[in-house]
């Protein structure tokens, strides 16, 4: 039988908030700077779990399925918001058409995972939708963020190779088709190397916690098999979509590589 | 073949680098481009070429504009060859098979580039090596070989000869008389040689 689950109080987050203490340290010693950056991290970390925690015991108690799906909803908007915000590049529009592109990969995947595999009854029941969109949504932000990343930079430093083509009488599709194809090589790179990394390197996150809250690791396990497999699912149809639609907007409709419309930030 | 150009506009961040240009090419001849730098030769082929927006303007050839003809297949019978060749992945044989395999340029194919390239000094174990691995020179000749084998109605020559030799120049220029071409030129003697017309722009 497993034991108990430790119960947490303020105190157990005080002595792990320690350990960040040896970062700050760090931080002086060497001059990193990080200083502002660490105390700004940890206070998020501190009130975003809290808060998300607090506002899990309603919903999970008298969760409905517009509730639950208003919350993926703002899980979205603000993940794509931190898509956004790591790129130094844009495009008119780019917002808006990546919070598609994740509600598309991400609201797929996850829908998939409770109505098809594993059929939970009602399909919006909180404890199980929830916190898979929430896995879901964060690795799909690192793709999406990866692979438009990556495309603007390719189509603004390599423009000279993409107008070349085009002015042989390539399509805009023609030309760009290898710049897209290397932004979603890189973006599927991180769940990649997770999905070969797990279990001997790394014991993800989800299983621990279900370990760690009594479930027979053999079912923890398949949990987390699942979950990768949706995770990649969503990763890629999300950064597909994105990326294909950041590489159409810099485009014309005459087949113009228009790159005055990439605008840098910052 | 005709080749037209009217009231061209075009000015980029606010400067006006060309407007009220008309220009025409018949079949053969050669229309040189002279002017100082930052004058907008570079500009004004690349909107002959439809890769950049004129402001005011259209331009045609035997009548059709590039939306009638559609733009990539204006793209094939309207070639812009660039002065600085990026460096595209590859080797200039990897090139040469992408553009043969471009849908606009289906049933294009013309004479062998690595036998046009030859005549022009460029061995053909050139066609072999990374276009990084390739001198200015050798990237020119083998672009203006791949786009030349495509055989375009007009060719647009930016400065096509400037990192050549005179050997390998004399040869290209030989190559290319005959056939209809807008050419930016530096070189007031290769302007005299090629050129039939000549289109001055200032800055």
């Amino acid at each position: 039988m497993s034991p108990d689950l430790v119960h947490l109080g303020p105190l157990e987050v005080v002595a792990a908030a320690a350990l960040i203490l040896l970062n700050g340290a760090l931080s002086v010693w060497l001059g990193l700077g990080l200083g502002k950056k660490l105390g700004i991290a940890s206070i998020r970390t501190v009130v975003q779990l809290l808060l998300l925690g607090y506002l899990l015991v309603p919903v999970f108690k008298w969760g409905s399925p517009w509730l639950v799906v208003g919350i993926g909803v703002l899980m979205t908007a603000l993940a794509t918001r931190e898509v956004v915000g790591r790129i130094d590049r844009t495009v008119r529009g780019m917002r808006i058409a990546s919070f598609f592109a994740m509600l598309v990969g991400c609201a797929g995947a996850a829908l998939y995972g409770v109505l098809v595999v594993v059929q939970v009854h009602p399909w919006w029941t909180p404890q199980y939708l929830v916190p898979l969109v929430g896995m879901v949504l964060g690795n799909a932000l690192n793709g999406l963020s990866i692979g438009l990343d990556r495309t603007l930079a390719l189509l603004d430093e390599q423009r000279g190779r993409v107008e070349g083509l085009l002015a042989l009488g390539a399509t805009w599709w023609e030309a760009s088709r290898e710049v897209a194809a290397e932004a979603l090589r890189l973006a599927m790179v991180p769940i990649l190397n997770s999905m070969s990394a797990v279990g001997l390197v790394t014991i993800p996150g989800m299983m621990t916690g279900q370990i760690l809250a009594g479930s027979p690791p053999e079912q923890a396990a398949r949990y987390q098999i699942i979950i990768l497999f949706l995770i990649a699912g969503a990763v890629a149809t999300g950064s597909v979509l994105a990326v294909l639609w950041v590489v159409r907007a810099v485009f014309d409709d005459q087949h113009r590589l228009r790159s005055e419309r990439i605008r840098r930030r910052g | 073949m005709r080749f037209e150009a009217r009231g061209l506009a075009r000015s980029v961040e606010g400067r006006t680098l060309f407007r009220e240009l008309d220009l025409s090419v018949e079949e053969g001849r050669v229309l040189a481009v002279a002017g100082p730098s930052g004058a907008g030769k570079t500009q004004l082929l690349r909107v002959l070429a439809w890769l950049a927006p004129p402001d005011a303007g259209e331009v045609s050839l035997d009548g059709r504009g590039p939306s009638d003809w559609g733009v990539t297949t204006w793209r094939t019978r309207v070639t812009l060859v660039s002065q600085a060749v990026p460096d595209y992945p590859g080797t200039p044989r990897d090139l040469g098979d992408v553009v043969r395999r471009l849908a606009a340029q289906a049933g294009r194919d013309g004479p062998d580039p690595i036998a046009l390239a030859e005549a022009w000094g460029l061995p053909a174990e050139a066609w072999d090596q990374r276009w990084v691995k390739l001198s200015g020179g050798e990237r020119q000749r083998a672009a203006l070989a791949i786009a030349v084998s495509r055989r375009p109605d007009l060719l647009l020559l930016d400065e096509p000869t400037s990192a050549c030799d005179p050997k390998s120049t004399a040869a290209i220029e030989a190559a290319l008389s005959g056939r209809a071409a807008v050419w930016v030129t530096h070189d007031e003697d290769q302007e005299a040689r090629v050129a039939h017309d000549v289109l001055r722009l200032g800055r």
